[in-house]
């Protein structure tokens, strides 16, 4: 079935776009069964990842499995397994919904159309309307549609829901948890609506510049990223740790974020006339602050995923 | 029936519906006995990660809050209400501690602070016999 309960695995997995590393070094693993968020800011590499995962990019060096097989020398098998949706995808144009669906139906030895026509007639997509005829959104959920005609047991979406409107990026949403209630699937999601994310995904990446800079449980990411604010009195200001991430200091006041926090950091920090806190921070802070802490990380210096 | 939750607060959101499960319990909205929506249909209507929902359940059942009866949902426990109002004060403790804390930060003294947390008790008393 897989790769010890992963779905999908990458070792060292590299690509070069001539001069430009996309892909740097990425070592990922997607646990079976996880609603797993690849996230990072435009250019972060999530794009090029989901397309090395297909074969439709030849890897640099490095290696890739999905459901335990290696994508470039099963990767016919692999399609048969994996569901895939794009932002902007390209769909035949002149198609009917409905010969769309026939269409796919035929390119897999296990169709089902109940699955398909499910989503379809719930969102309100007629099977003859005309693919060119559909708006954006539409257009996304018909290609979710079709992408889960073959019960794929991974889905990658790869920023699908980027640029839809409110409702179908709900009815998106909706369609990814309903896939999920059969055993063992697993979505692989890119994107930066980071409240969407957040809603749906139990298992976090982070992708900054071709680097997994984060790979944890969203619940573990939440637990270590913290950020520390400190009252003190004018003349005694605490040091900033090594590796603070969005250092700040007023006269009395200094703040900083870090990557592991412990609780025996605070009784560290702790001294004559301080009060020292730790605060939760939003996924989009922490993401916020992790990046910029690796854009300001002296360059080759890589911080293992915990 | 359960709120929308909110993805953007800090506080995890099997912790955000755990809360608003326990509050209506408390609160008698909902009743033992009563009938939950399935795992499916919770994450179907939050929309949320199934094993979110999933996971909210477990906790909830371990906390003797909840029961579920193979094959039939999950159902608010017998006992839940009290078990609930117990926990009332815990969730009120932690919100007070917070604004303890806070008061101290602005300086004020704590005979002023609880002068105006009597105050404003005292206020929503009035208010309540104002209503009609």
């Amino acid at each position: 079935m897989s790769e010890n309960g992963f779905a999908i695995t990458t070792q060292s997995l590299t690509k070069r776009f001539g001069r430009k590393v996309a892909l740097n070094q990425v070592s990922a693993r997607v646990p079976v069964g996880s609603i797993y968020g690849l996230m990072g800011p435009n250019g972060a590499g999530k794009t090029t990842f989901v397309r090395c995962l297909l074969n439709l990019l030849n890897p640099s060096s490095g290696s890739a499995t999905v459901l335990g097989r290696d994508v470039v020398r099963d990767s016919v098998a692999v399609r048969q397994r994996v569901g895939h949706v794009a932002a902007l995808q390209p769909l035949w144009e002149w198609m009917t919904v409905a010969d769309l669906a026939g269409f796919m139906a035929g390119c897999y030895p296990r169709w089902k159309p109940e699955a398909v026509f499910g989503i379809l007639n719930r969102v309100g997509i007629e099977r003859a309307q005309k693919i060119q005829d559909l708006s954006r959104g539409q257009r996304t959920l018909a290609a979710l549609a079709v992408a889960i005609g073959h019960e794929p047991e991974l889905l990658l979406l790869d920023e699908a829901l980027t640029g839809l409107d409110p409702i179908s990026r709900r009815e998106v949403l909706r369609s990814v948890i309903e896939v999920m209630h059969e055993e063992g699937r697993t979505v692989l999601i890119t994107g930066q609506d980071i409240a969407d994310m957040e809603r749906v995904c139990d298992y976090v990446g982070f992708l900054v510049k071709g680097r997994l800079i984060w790979e944890s449980p969203l619940e573990d990411l939440k637990a270590q990223v913290k950020r520390i604010r400190i009252e003190h009195p004018a003349d005694s200001p605490p040091d900033f740790p090594v590796g603070a991430m969005r250092p700040e200091r007023a006269t009395r006041e200094t703040e900083f974020t870090v990557s592991s926090f412990k609780p025996e950091l605070l009784a560290s920090l702790a001294g004559a006339g301080r009060r020292v806190e730790a605060l939760d921070l939003s996924l989009e802070d922490i993401f916020v602050d992790l990046a910029q802490g690796e854009t300001n990380r002296p360059s080759s210096a890589s911080r293992p995923t915990p | 029936m359960l709120n929308s939750i909110n993805p953007k607060s800090a506080v995890p959101i099997y912790r955000q519906i755990m809360d608003q499960i326990r509050r209506r319990v408390a609160a008698g909205l909902l009743v033992p006995g009563e009938r939950l929506p399935s795992v499916r249909e919770l994450a179907g209507q939050l929309l949320i990660n199934p094993n979110t929902a999933a996971r909210v359940y477990r906790d909830l059942e371990r906390e003797g809050l909840l029961e579920t009866r193979r094959g039939e949902g999950t159902y608010i426990a017998a006992d839940a209400t009290a078990l609930a109002r117990s926990e009332r004060s815990r969730l009120l403790r932690e919100r007070l501690e917070e604004v303890a804390g806070e008061a101290r930060s602005f300086g004020i003294s704590d005979e002023v602070a609880l002068r105006l947390f009597r105050d404003i008790l005292l206020a929503l008393h009035s208010s309540r016999k104002d209503r009609p």
